[in-house]
């Protein structure tokens, strides 16, 4: 890993995929969003720290528009992926959704064999021409996501029936299985142990390479560990953003200091 | 905390002696449970008492005594034509025939040396009235016979089977008119010599129902028909519209209010009373839409909306129990609403669906009020048609059956309500034990 350091120092060269600009998210009467401004860059782990209920999972479902499925949600302001509006009325958000894939807190695979899980985004995506293609896709995958030696000879058991951390690497499989550009990953490790949380973090510093991804975590050490660029949410407020090392070392706000070492949260 | 004096505290105090408040508990739980107990006990006992009482008086239903007899069937008084034509032959009604049994039987009872004091029509009356019928069509639809001698089975009057299964003694037959104890002596004879028998009751499941006099010929086969069509149609219908609207409901409809006024309206038509739903199919598909009366067409739709709510509410309740995890995974993945709700939710709610709505069914096969309004209530002697055509014609159900076996004087109606009553259950028992079978396999599948 010897271009880790080489991208860290070049994070602020580096082009923007995802530019938010005075975004504001509503649940009904609560604001809950308030304009939060924030460049992420491709190719770098970002990390949206903040106590509970800060607005920072929030903020990472309006990424990939997964807070259209709650109806009192309303968000405004803009949101740009590689230059392009994804509230734009034109934008499918199925399609977004594709570009921008999400791993969630709670491991939830299908309740389907492991294949299945890996192999359903490429089916209902058609990146596989035939069932060979396919194969690869998922042995691709779950090689990705470290889980191809565990789960090669069990293909065809139930996802369930693997354990938590494996589980979640499954649901990063499965993410990985469409291509995405962007990986949001919401405190993908809250549910793990601590050698199953290594694992996954091993995993997200790899995934870097090739995916724009954005991690949210209540554990300021997994984002001292993980992530380049991370962001300080309190409130419903973007408070502080910047490089990793810096935040958690000279942060300018004292909030974020505050936060940082304990006072608050 | 550090007071000198130890404060009297829960945690205080011996472990191996009983404080009270402890034994007050254990006392209360232990009443409990025996009040549990005490009702599932109350609750077996009401169920025995029933099963009981229904075998008791229906399983004699399916047992019937028959008479065999040898019966003349002379050209010149059933085809003087002779030329074996069904049409002109039907010229001969049953009164043409009734003289052919009673002479069989006094032909019969000649052959095996059997001797009485009745006179030829008491003896015949040992026969069911039913029996001329049936040997008619019999003839009719084997023209051949004609000028033969064959055995004819035929039904034992009622009477006389109520005889063979205990209804009817020698000192009811005294104060019966329909009945005298000479018959039963001849009946006895017969059964001396092996002519009269008491078998299996098959008719019951495939004959029609019967005349007020005759209840040794009613069966159910017009409302096994009746309610397996209507039992088709709620399927059919009930089953796509109601997963169909639970899954809009559920799944896509925003949340406002009317959405909110369909859902309490839903709710509330499961409630309505069933009688309710039969005034107004006899309003709408009967009087408004023209569909014919008594027709299983109109009853399936009239059960079809009161099935629904059972139905939209089990789809719903399982649908809301598919954790909504799943679902943003699918979403998550780039799956559309529609991909997300058919290859992830819906396969996991299949069990909670299919079990309301075999619930919805049974409660639909054990409806008869609803049915009394929209005519399924008739006398219906005459089968009705295969499907599609079958479901306009008229037919009757099960339960509208059993009704109307009780409201008939004859106590051997007693028995064929009570029968028909255990050819319901079983027909539930079977659906119950289909929908736990589905629930299982859908279930085992992870």
């Amino acid at each position: 890993m010897n271009d880790m350091r080489l991208t860290e120092r070049a994070v602020g060269t580096q082009t923007t995929k995802i530019t938010a600009r005075a975004v504001q998210v509503f649940y009904g009467d609560n604001h809950a969003i308030k304009d939060v401004d924030v460049d992420i860059a491709d190719k770098t782990v970002t990390a949206f720290i903040g106590p509970s209920g800060c607005g920072k999972s929030t903020f990472l479902r309006c990424i990939n528009r997964m807070n259209d499925t709650i109806s009192v949600a309303r968000v405004e302001g803009d949101i740009l992926i590689d230059g392009e509006d994804i509230y734009d009325k034109r934008v499918d958000p199925v399609q977004l959704r594709a570009k921008v894939g999400m791993v969630f807190q709670k491991p939830n695979p299908f309740p389907k064999s492991i294949y299945d899980n890996v192999a359903y985004g490429p089916r209902i995506h058609g990146l596989a021409r035939d069932k060979a293609d396919l194969d690869e896709i998922v042995e691709r995958s779950l090689r990705r996501a470290a889980l191809w030696d565990e789960a090669k000879d069990r293909l065809g058991e139930p996802g369930t029936g693997l354990s938590g951390g494996q589980q979640q690497r499954l649901c990063i499989a499965r993410a990985v299985a469409t291509s995405p550009e962007v990986l949001l990953m919401d405190e993908p490790c809250s549910a793990l142990d601590p050698i199953a949380t290594a694992q996954v973090e091993e995993l997200i510093d790899e995934l870097r390479q090739n995916y724009s991804v954005v991690i949210v975590t209540h554990s300021m050490q997994q984002a001292a560990r993980v992530s380049q660029r991370t962001a300080f949410f309190h409130l419903g407020n973007l408070v502080e953003y910047g490089e990793t090392g810096k935040i958690f070392t000279s942060p300018e706000d004292p909030r974020t200091e505050s936060y940082i070492s304990g006072r608050i949260g | 905390m550090t007071d000198a004096t130890a404060p009297i505290g829960a945690g205080q105090g011996s472990l191996i002696q009983q404080d009270s408040r402890t034994a007050k508990r254990n006392a209360a739980e232990k009443r409990f449970k025996m009040y549990g107990l005490a009702a599932v006990c109350v609750g077996i006992a009401m169920l025995i008492m029933l099963v009981t009482s229904i075998l008791s008086n229906g399983v004699s239903a399916f047992f019937q005594t028959t008479i065999q007899i040898m019966v003349e069937l002379p050209e010149e008084k059933l085809d003087k034509s002779g030329v074996r034509d069904p049409e002109v032959m039907a010229k001969v009604t049953t009164f043409g025939y009734a003289p052919l049994l009673r002479d069989g039987l006094q032909k019969t009872l000649e052959d095996n040396g059997i001797e009485t004091e009745l006179s030829a029509k008491d003896a015949a009356d040992l026969i069911s009235d039913e029996s001329v019928a049936q040997l008619r069509r019999y003839v009719l639809a084997n023209p051949e016979l004609i000028g033969q001698t064959i055995p004819v089975e035929v039904l034992a009057s009622g009477r006389i089977d109520g005889f063979y299964k205990g209804r009817v003694t020698y000192e009811s037959a005294e104060l019966d008119s329909n009945v005298s104890p000479e018959q039963l002596d001849l009946a006895e004879a017969l059964k001396g010599a092996d002519l009269l028998k008491t078998g299996f009751n098959w008719r019951f499941f495939t004959a029609p129902d019967a005349s007020v006099t005759r209840p040794e010929a009613a069966g159910l086969g017009v409302a096994i028909i009746g309610s397996f069509y209507m039992m088709l149609i709620v399927l059919c219908l009930a089953l796509p519209i109601g997963v169909a609207a639970s899954i809009y409901l559920e799944e896509f409809a925003p949340q406002n209010r009317f959405t909110d006024l369909i859902e309490v309206n839903i709710s509330n038509l499961a409630a309505v009373p069933s009688i309710v739903f039969g005034i107004l199919g006899l309003a709408i598909f009967i009087n408004f839409a023209g569909l014919p009366q008594s027709a299983p067409i109109v009853g399936g739709l009239v059960l079809t909306l009161m099935t629904l709510p059972t139905i939209i509410i089990a789809t719903r309740a399982s649908l809301k129990s598919v954790p909504p995890s799943i679902r943003d995974a699918a979403l998550g993945l780039g799956a559309s609403k529609m991909q997300a709700v058919f290859h992830h939710v819906l396969p996991l709610a299949m069990p909670g669906i299919l079990t309301g709505t075999i619930i919805g069914l049974a409660q639909a096969l054990g409806e008869t009020a609803p049915l009394l309004l929209i005519g399924m209530v008739a006398f219906v002697r005459e089968y009705p048609a295969g499907p599609p055509e079958g479901l306009f014609d008229p037919a009757t159900a099960l339960p509208v059956q059993i009704f109307n076996f009780t409201q008939r004087s004859d106590p051997a109606f007693v028995e064929r309500a009570s029968g028909a009553i255990i050819v319901l259950l079983l027909f539930l028992l079977i659906m119950n034990l289909t929908a736990i079978f589905l629930r299982r396999r859908f279930e085992r599948r992870w």
